[in-house]
């Protein structure tokens, strides 16, 4: 009687104890779930295989088909149509990855290419619009600020604005041309307004040791700083502080007065058709990349998050998708997607500060996103459906580049690398051509045939037809960005 | 004196498995088949409040920056908990973000996915 009641009873504390062991395990491993796991994003593969193509390794929605319109292009950023519906394609002449070329405007005819006009050693040619009998193209300005061109079927290139302070992280983008006036993005110099070593890594810090952020309006700083590795100095224990909108290496002190500039970064700006001075839409963006109309006349703009990378990491932020109001701020650098990032557990990155915001007052309270994206999946070019022949009419379709991990973030599994569609009347979004699989990721990363990195979508004139840009082979490591020529296409996705 | 250890061990035994469920399924939506269409208003906002708050990171409920929630077998009550609490890296989402009904109507919009998918 006394065994058996020690027996039971030690197997009792056992049982006990494991379970109560496991009960204390649990917020430990769930915490430990993200911060142990090594990052699984779908640029992180190893031997870059060739690009092969197979539209049946592609999932559409039920009554669609998909196929290659033309392949071996090299970094394609978007595509556009004349009046007769030909088929036109941007090649942009510049990767992350430091891969410098030129840009080059082409003209698609079958499976055949004809060049029409071949840009400087200033890409990213970003985005493209064909009005009134001439092309319309955003140069991002890596090397000597973005411009917006105008090029004729002539392949005359004529610059209606140049000097864009776009030399950093983000480009000038767009654009769409509306009531005479052509609506362009400036992307953000940096990650969250603090110049930092990921810039050195971009590269463009070597290059242009003084360039920062502009506001577009005066700003007050709460004088947070930062301190980092000196980038420009051989010590290697040498470091730097630096404050917001300000050179690397620059302090900023509280209460400290920016002066708001004309052309700036961040922001959506217009010039003119004919050409002229840049005049502010909306600023308090970090990337504006992709703008497009509805089909009531509304300019919509997607913006990619924050990263977690730099001195000042933002953790968890989406993707956005923003409807335009004259005059309005956005937000950046202290909300996402309109929410405050300032010591908010949803945008602390594992291990790290929470974040500390860097505007003493805003100019207004930011608006509420249209949707929200998945964090790092760079949702980029996208156009309005407005064919009811084509389905989902009024509804954003939306390329998601995907992510690029480890210098952006960590993810556990590949995110984008799809097209999506937005109802933009409740924020809703659904896919509509991805990978088939149980694992969503990039083609290479499948080791199959279909999408890699859609890095646009547009509708062609009838709006019976939804051509897909491919980007082409990306690989990320802890290196950089390792984009692969000659593997970007074209895809057609058209009702059955 | 045991019952309460039980029900205790019973209850992290399910967390427990939960947690190791939700750090190793990865199963994005499927979109071989016809629209999800919501077949009533809860699953509808429910489905709204999904994509305001929670498909950044769990986009159509498959893993990307955090876990696939999509095989998640988890009863509703525990998922309410950790939205409410959060855990780990999963930030807590207090009422005035989402409310105890806009909680439930998550719930139901999850199930019905679930069903659907």
């Amino acid at each position: 009687m006394n065994i058996y009641y020690n027996s039971h009873s030690t197997f009792s504390w056992i049982r006990n104890s494991f379970l109560f062991l496991a009960f204390l395990l649990f917020p430990l491993i769930n915490a430990s779930c993200f911060r142990m796991r090594a990052s699984k994003g779908g640029g992180q593969i190893g031997v870059i295989p060739p690009r092969t193509i197979n539209p049946s390794d592609i999932a559409l929605q039920v009554g669609y088909q998909i196929e290659p319109v033309i392949s071996g292009l090299t970094f394609p950023t978007a595509v556009a149509f004349d009046d007769e519906n030909n088929l036109y394609v941007i090649e942009s002449g510049y990767s992350y990855g430091e891969s410098f070329s030129e840009p080059k405007l082409f003209r698609v005819d079958g499976n055949k290419t004809t060049l029409i006009a071949k840009g400087t050693n200033n890409g990213p040619w970003t985005g493209i619009t064909w009005y009134d009998g001439a092309f319309y193209v955003a140069e991002g300005g890596e090397m000597d600020g973005g411009r917006i061109l105008k090029i004729t079927k002539d392949g005359t290139i004529t610059p209606l604005v140049s000097n864009l302070p776009t030399m950093g992280d983000h480009h000038t983008n767009g654009p769409v041309i509306k009531d005479g006036y052509i609506y362009f993005g400036q992307g953000s110099a940096t990650n969250s307004a603090v110049v930092g070593t990921d810039n050195a890594t971009f590269g463009w810090l070597l290059r242009k040791k003084g360039f920062h952020d502009i506001p577009c309006g005066d700003i007050t700083l709460t004088g947070q700083n930062y301190t980092s590795k000196n980038v420009f100095s051989k010590d290697s224990g040498s470091k730097v502080t630096t404050g917001a909108y300000v050179p690397f290496g620059t302090s900023t002190t509280a209460g400290q007065v920016i002066k708001g500039e004309i052309p700036c970064t961040g922001s959506i700006l217009r010039i003119p058709v004919a050409g002229g001075q840049p005049e502010l839409v909306s600023w308090g963006f970090r990337n504006p990349f992709g703008l497009a109309l509805s089909p009531d006349g509304r300019l919509f703009v997607t913006e990619n998050g924050f990263d977690s990378r730099g001195s000042r990491p933002v953790w968890g932020a989406g993707d956005v998708l923003w409807e335009i109001k004259k005059g309005l701020w956005y937000g950046w650098p202290d909300f996402s997607a309109g929410k405050a990032i300032q010591g908010d557990e949803e945008f602390k990155t594992p291990g790290k500060d929470p974040v500390k915001p860097l505007l003493q007052k805003y100019p207004n309270d930011p608006p509420k996103p249209t949707a929200i994206f998945a964090v790092h999946s760079s949702s980029d070019g996208f156009d309005f459906s407005r064919n009811p022949d084509f389905g989902y009419t009024g509804e954003a379709f939306v390329a998601q580049f995907g992510d690029m991990p480890p210098g952006a973030g960590k993810v556990l599994f590949p995110v984008g690398y799809k097209i999506v569609r937005v109802n933009i009347d409740n924020g809703v979004i659904n896919e509509f051509a991805s990978n088939k699989g149980k694992r969503n990721g990039p083609a290479s990363w499948l080791k199959k045939g279909g999408l890699e990195r859609p890095v646009s979508v547009k509708f062609d004139k009838p709006g019976t037809a939804l051509y897909v840009v491919d980007f082409g082979i990306l690989k990320t490591d802890d290196k950089g960005s390792h984009p692969q020529t000659k593997t970007g296409i074209i895809w057609k996705i058209t009702k059955k | 004196m045991n019952k309460p250890c039980t029900w205790v061990g019973a209850f992290a035994i399910i967390i427990f498995s939960y947690t190791l469920n939700s750090c190793s399924v990865r199963r994005g939506q499927d979109i071989t088949q016809q629209d999800f269409v919501p077949k009533n208003k809860h699953v509808l906002n429910g489905q709204k409040v999904f994509m305001a708050n929670c498909n950044k990171c769990h986009p159509g409920g498959g893993g990307g920056l955090g876990p696939s929630i999509n095989g998640n077998a988890a009863p509703g009550f525990i998922k309410r908990f950790q939205m409410r609490h959060g855990l780990g890296v999963m930030p807590s989402f207090k009422k005035d973000e989402i409310s105890k009904s806009d909680l439930h109507d998550i719930s139901k919009f999850l199930h019905a996915w679930k069903t659907y998918r």
